[in-house]
């Protein structure tokens, strides 16, 4: 049959933006990751709220907008100053950025539930303030992190499919292009959402659980 | 830096009279929606506590796809990939059955979770008194789940707000799309999305408040360590 043959080419053309899905997700999750950990710490443990000022603003103004605009922003507003970015670059840049406003809310709310006793205690016995993040802190808000996180990863898998829009190569634009080619929208579609579904219901199942284990404890 | 926001001044009363109708496609797209998801969303998560099998089976799986595929490939399917089957809807409608269907997806599990975060107890305590099912659930269960359930839909309506720039991409004319429209036409990008994005930022602010206050009254009455 004719629509059987075309599933196993659109398939494997769709594929080919799979990697750059993974790439973009993962380089996008890294930057998130590094952004939410420092300014969570900074958020969490420092007194005055002056001096985080800053950081709350970011956090305030990167969640509020919608990502569709910051990449936008990112895109074709920087270009008209001057600073024209690679499509690959203002997608990580722009979903890396929104994900750290994000996951500096996650861990800040990590760190805080931590007891600030066990602070207190490691810093008398003698330990450097990096070493109670190290080696006291940070052990324990991971189990409290880990199912956010791991949320907001498989949100971000989803959330790439936007980038297609400012022509970064992945998934949902090799889509779009085959499209333009064949007009099968129908098809084309479906299969898309097979392959995102695919990618990302596994990761769902991990994150599951992540969240009774962590419940269980 | 001056001229930049001299920018604004000159071109103000070319973009507003295109930008403020765009500002009620966004919020009638986002109001829409959120009513499609609620009623979806309550559907869906009855069927996955219903004792009919295939009718909890069907719920599992809505929700699992739904929150496992993008939602701008949702809208896509719906806007483009309905058309060849002979389904035609406006971009509007498009959008707003796309996002509607999305989010109940997500809308189905809070009300899971709320309902069944209600205590067993009370419902078996309501059967014993003779209640029937459907009166436990309006008289018992509900009123109590709202409680639980009103913050994270609060929340889940600003999301809703922010994925109504997706329908810009299947061409609805809301926010978003008419900024990148006068944004080519004006050759000021960086002046349009920013501007864009502050009145994003302009229409979710007051939500949020409603959204924290909500949530502050739902929890007095409650035990917890945080007042």
């Amino acid at each position: 049959m004719e629509v059987l043959d075309k599933i196993p080419i659109y398939t494997l053309h769709l594929l080919k933006g799979a990697g750059f899905t993974v790439g973009i997700t993962a380089g996008s999750l890294l930057m998130a990751v590094v952004i939410g950990l420092v300014f969570g710490a900074l958020t969490a443990f420092v007194k005055r709220r002056i001096t985080v000022l800053p950081i709350t603003l970011y956090v305030e103004i990167l969640r509020g907008l919608p990502p569709l605009a910051v990449l936008f922003i990112l895109y074709f507003g920087l270009a008209y100053t001057g600073l024209r970015l690679e499509p690959l670059t203002a997608a990580i840049l722009g979903l890396g950025t929104m994900g750290g406003a994000m996951l500096t809310e996650v861990f800040r709310a990590g760190f805080i539930a931590i007891h600030i006793g066990q602070r207190e205690a490691a810093l008398a016995v003698g330990m450097t303030p990096m070493m109670v993040l190290r080696h006291i802190i940070l052990p324990q808000t991971w189990r409290i992190t880990l199912p956010p996180l791991g949320n907001y990863a498989i949100g971000l898998l989803k959330d790439t499919a936007i980038v297609s829009a400012i022509a970064a190569p992945e998934i949902m634009f090799y889509a779009r292009n085959l499209v333009t080619t064949t007009f099968d929208t129908t098809l084309i579609y479906i299969l898309v959402a097979i392959v995102y579904f695919c990618m990302s219901f596994p990761l769902a199942r991990l994150v599951a659980r992540f969240e009774r284990q962590a419940r269980v404890a | 830096m001056v001229e930049f926001f001299a920018l604004y001044g000159k071109n103000w009363a070319e973009w507003w009279p295109q930008i403020v109708p765009a500002i009620g496609v966004t919020l009638s797209l986002t109001a829409v929606s959120y009513v499609l998801a609620l009623v979806v969303g309550m559907v869906i998560a009855l069927g996955k506590l219903s004792p009919i099998g295939p009718l909890r089976a069907f719920s599992v799986g809505y929700i699992e796809f739904m929150r496992g595929v993008p939602t701008l490939v949702i809208l896509f399917l719906i806007y483009f990939g309905l058309t060849p089957l002979g389904i035609v809807l406006s971009a509007f409608w498009a959008g707003v059955t796309g996002l509607g269907l999305s989010m109940g997806g997500y809308i189905a599990e809070v009300f899971r979770a709320g309902i069944q975060a209600v205590p067993v107890g009370q419902r078996e305590a309501a059967r014993t008194i003779g209640m029937t099912p459907r009166q436990v659930f309006s008289y018992i269960t509900l009123p109590q789940a709202v409680r639980i359930v009103l913050p994270p839909l609060l929340n889940m309506l600003i999301q809703l707000l922010k994925d109504s720039s997706l329908c810009a991409l299947i061409t609805a004319p809301e926010l978003l799309l008419t900024a990148k429209d006068l944004a080519s036409t004006s050759f000021l990008p960086m002046h349009l999305f920013l501007l864009v994005g502050l009145v994003y930022l302009m229409l979710a602010w007051p939500m949020s408040l409603v959204t924290r206050r909500v949530e502050a009254r739902m929890r007095r009455g409650t035990r917890s360590a945080a007042a």
